[in-house]
């Protein structure tokens, strides 16, 4: 925070009070990824809470002509302008985030520190294999920004997330995941194993070994019954 | 099959007969009281007062009306303390003690008196105190129906639902600001065990387990917090499958904090419940390691299971982290008892 934000941040907390109920110095920016909302594509949520020391800053990017409404016009101008600070890649490939929906608080409510705009975007997934490597980048407001992202668990089980990786404010985030569908066997059981460290082969191997172990079980049980 | 086996397996159905329906009539016990409570309060309150307090039981937008936000900034359904005469506070006071276990109950006290403190240390500010917090019930109060008690305001809100003989305490808030605070000389934390229980599972694990455990990025806030219902998200952290049967049970010990607020049939099935997920269930911590001794951590951490989301979230608002904790508990597969088989 610049030296100049923190003294604005210090003189509205004592000029507005209840410092200790509001979020203050700081612009909560809270991404939620969404993977099967439609398998085409990838959706994202997000929630935007500026805190009561910056939203005059922030409301005075978004009612451009500062006449203390914020127009439908305003509000998709201001959206856009989020969308165009971020970055959603998979697999090296940009994708071009489409803005579904915006919702915005009332200017009172966000003058209190309170407001949430509500941000919903989706972008068509590039057709490809399986195995996939999302990237989420934010960089809107960085200099007040305070970054939460996460990925909403596929309700669908063709779908498995692998891993994921952040920096320390989450402005980046990576996504490594599978959608099972389009695997092979060896890589099938791979993924349901677990292990995920052995290559194509061995697990090829363990599945067969493992089928005829079963198949030896069984053929064991049918002998005894027809003994007793 | 011989006659001894026969006799055993006779003993072993009539025990299994009884057990259940001990359990039976103790879980009947308990919403019968609450019942008999909500029915004891309704009766103190005038026919205004009565529609303040009632809403429908399918009232969606009652039912997500909740916030760790201060009433005025948030406005809550129901009836607020303030409005009530002594009477009925106390009527309105022993419904919710009544669904509540006693540990449970002495914890929103203090969450309460908590913000009688922050009213009285914020220059009487008129948005805190014990006066503002409302109660609403959804539904009519029965021992057979589904119906729901809420009870909230700043930095808490339950959302009971009864049905038959379950309970489901699913999604409740608490927080606490301040965290530490004297009252009538004692010394009062009323989320202190959420956060040393945490510490201490934490400090049980080793270096690979803390390597596992603890995130690399820093958590601002609650993730799932108010208006998140019923969504999950990928799950971090240590898995519990990887821990040894103490730090397990370590951590059913800190889960309990927030499934034992709730009376204790209810809490003895929902506690079963989380300790058959227990290899299922994660436990992620992101920020300082250790605590000033006396004082509440100022890391977040989370503990995700297949019904389970808990998040605690120490604030920056106001100044210490560690004296301003939100943390949430929820069942994403069953939140405000939906899910008809769920404990």
């Amino acid at each position: 925070m610049s030296k100049t934000l923190a003294i604005v941040a210090v003189i509205v907390a004592l000029l507005v009070g209840p410092a200790s109920a509001h979020r203050v110095d700081e612009y909560l920016q809270a991404a939620l990824i969404s993977l099967d909302t439609d398998k085409d594509h990838v959706e994202v949520f997000l929630r935007l809470t500026p805190g009561i020391a910056v939203s005059s800053i922030v409301l005075a990017s978004i009612d451009t002509d500062g006449d203390g409404v914020i127009s439908d016009a305003e509000k998709r101008a201001y959206a856009e302008r989020v969308l165009a600070d971020l970055s959603l890649s998979v697999n090296g490939q940009r994708l071009t985030p489409k803005l579904v929906s915006v919702d915005f608080p009332q200017v009172e409510e966000m003058k209190e520190g309170l407001g949430e705009i509500q941000i919903a975007f989706n972008a068509a997934l590039p057709s490809g294999g399986s195995n996939r490597t999302l990237v989420f980048e934010n960089h809107h407001r960085s200099r007040i920004a305070a970054y939460l992202v996460n990925c909403l668990t596929p309700r669908d089980r063709n779908i498995r997330v692998l891993a994921q990786n952040r920096n320390e404010d989450q402005s980046f985030y990576q996504l490594y995941y599978v959608q099972a569908d389009a695997l092979s066997p060896p890589l099938y059981l791979k993924w349901w194993s677990g292990l995920r460290g052995w290559n194509g082969w061995a697990a090829g191997a363990a599945f067969s070994l493992f089928a005829a172990l079963l198949l030896l079980f069984r053929q064991s049980l049918l002998t005894r019954f027809r003994g007793a | 099959m011989t006659i001894v086996s026969i006799k055993a397996f006779r003993a072993l159905l009539a025990l299994a007969l009884v057990g259940s329906s001990l359990t039976a009539v103790s879980a009947q016990t308990a919403t019968t009281r609450i019942v008999s409570a909500a029915n004891t309060f309704l009766s103190t309150l005038d026919a205004a007062q009565r529609q303040k307090v009632l809403y429908a039981f399918n009232d969606e937008k009652q039912r997500a009306t909740w916030s760790n936000l201060p009433t005025s900034f948030v406005p809550r359904g129901g009836l607020s303390l303030k409005e009530m005469n002594a009477a009925q506070r106390t009527a309105a006071m022993a419904l919710v003690s009544s669904a509540l276990s006693p540990r449970g109950y002495e914890k929103v006290q203090q969450i309460m008196e908590g913000d009688q403190v922050l009213k009285t240390k914020e220059g009487n500010n008129p948005i805190f105190g014990k006066d503002l917090f409302y109660i609403s019930i959804l539904g009519k109060p029965s021992e057979k129906d589904p119906w729901m008690l809420q009870f909230g305001g700043h930095h808490l809100a339950l959302n009971i639902t009864i049905d038959g003989v379950r309970g489901v305490l699913t999604p409740t808030l608490t927080g606490a600001q301040p965290a530490l605070f004297t009252l009538d000389g004692k010394t009062v934390r009323p989320l202190g065990q959420e956060s040393d229980k945490a510490l201490a599972l934490l400090n049980a694990l080793d270096d690979a387990e803390k390597k596992q455990a603890i995130l690399s990025y820093k958590l601002a806030d609650l993730v799932l917090g108010p208006g998140q219902d019923g969504k999950t998200i990928v799950p971090e952290g240590l898995k519990a499958s990887a821990m040894t049967a103490p730090q397990r049970a370590m951590l059913l010990d800190l889960i309990s904090e927030w499934a034992d607020i709730i009376h204790q049939s209810a809490a003895e099935a929902r506690m079963a419940e989380l300790k058959a997920d227990i290899v299922e269930t994660w436990f992620a911590w992101s920020g300082p390691t250790t605590a000033t001794p006396g004082n509440s951590i100022t890391a977040y951490y989370r503990i995700q299971g297949p019904h389970l989301v808990i998040e605690y979230a120490p604030q920056t608002l106001g100044g210490d982290p560690a004296m301003h904790v939100h943390t949430m508990y929820r069942d994403p597969t069953n939140d405000y008892g939906r899910s008809p088989t769920a404990k």
